[in-house]
């Protein structure tokens, strides 16, 4: 048994399925996230090594925190491969500053001013999608205040909530059994 | 999240903007606190209709609806009840 998050994740699925199990993880996230710490699609969760298994309950404590994703160097289309020896600082370096010179062209051609090379690591982090991610008791927080606003403010949907009916015009006169089971102003 | 996206939420396409109806006693009433009796139960709760009350129409009646800032983004029909809850009344 892996747990992540007091949550146990079943020992014999896949890991895109199993993190699944995880409120708010759907197959997208699931696969997004599977993405993000190199689990291949076929990897079972026992086999799953201890590194994966603390970056992956660290990172889904906290998205908001959680550190940016290291930017591996990509060659350009005019790369000439230089001597093996070379550490990867030097080859990040050499590729920032080609990023930059790249950035600073392109700016000109525009008649914009050129880039802060502070102002990009900023612009790299908000696109990052799983940052906004919100699971277990956050997300079910969200659906219980977003129904308690609508009843708050008295309308239709908020009402239909209270009454245990179903909000989006389905018919009442038979079945209706999700929305009795579910509709409740404090669902979780 | 931009405050203008609050009444594009809808579903209706961004072009477009959201559906309302131009009030010609918008500013009246705000001023001297007169309902707007409408029937316009589709207009969407702009910004600017915050501290109005408004009359709207449920097919029967007028029902008061006095919009606060959370209600900006819905529709005036949604704070008007159309239907009344069924309950048994037994006979004398």
């Amino acid at each position: 048994m892996v747990h992540v998050l007091g949550i146990n994740l079943p020992d014999n699925q896949l890991a895109r399925f199993a993190l699944t199990t995880i409120y708010g993880v759907g197959h997208h996230t699931s696969h997004r996230l599977c993405a993000r710490f190199q689990i291949h699609d076929r990897c079972k969760v026992k086999d799953l090594t201890p590194f994966q298994i603390t970056a992956l309950a660290s990172f889904l404590s906290s998205p908001k925190t959680a550190p940016p994703l290291p930017r591996y160097p990509l060659a350009g289309p005019n790369f000439v491969p230089g001597p093996s020896n070379r550490s990867a600082q030097d080859l990040v370096a050499e590729f920032n500053s080609e990023q930059l010179s790249q950035q600073r062209k392109r700016a000109i051609k525009k008649g914009l001013p050129p880039p802060d090379p502070n102002a990009k690591t900023q612009d790299l982090k908000a696109r990052d999608p799983l940052n906004d991610m919100r699971i277990e008791s956050e997300l079910r927080r969200e659906v219980r205040e977003n129904i308690a606003r609508q009843r708050m403010i008295g309308s239709y949907v908020g009402r239909r909530h209270a009454m245990h009916l179903p909000v989006r015009g389905q018919n009442t006169q038979s079945n209706a059994k999700t929305a009795r089971k579910l509709n409740q102003l404090d669902r979780y | 999240m931009r405050p203008s996206q609050a009444l594009l939420k809808s579903g209706r396409s961004a072009w477009k903007g959201p559906y309302f109806v131009a009030f010609p006693n918008l500013k009246e009433a705000l001023n001297n606190h007169v309902a707007i009796k409408t029937q316009a139960r589709s207009c969407t709760i702009l910004p600017n209709f915050v501290g109005i009350r408004f009359l709207v129409h449920n097919g029967k009646d007028y029902l008061p609806v006095l919009v606060s800032p959370d209600m900006v983004g819905h529709k005036l029909g949604e704070f008007s009840h159309t239907k009344k809850a069924f309950s048994y009344k037994s006979k004398k």
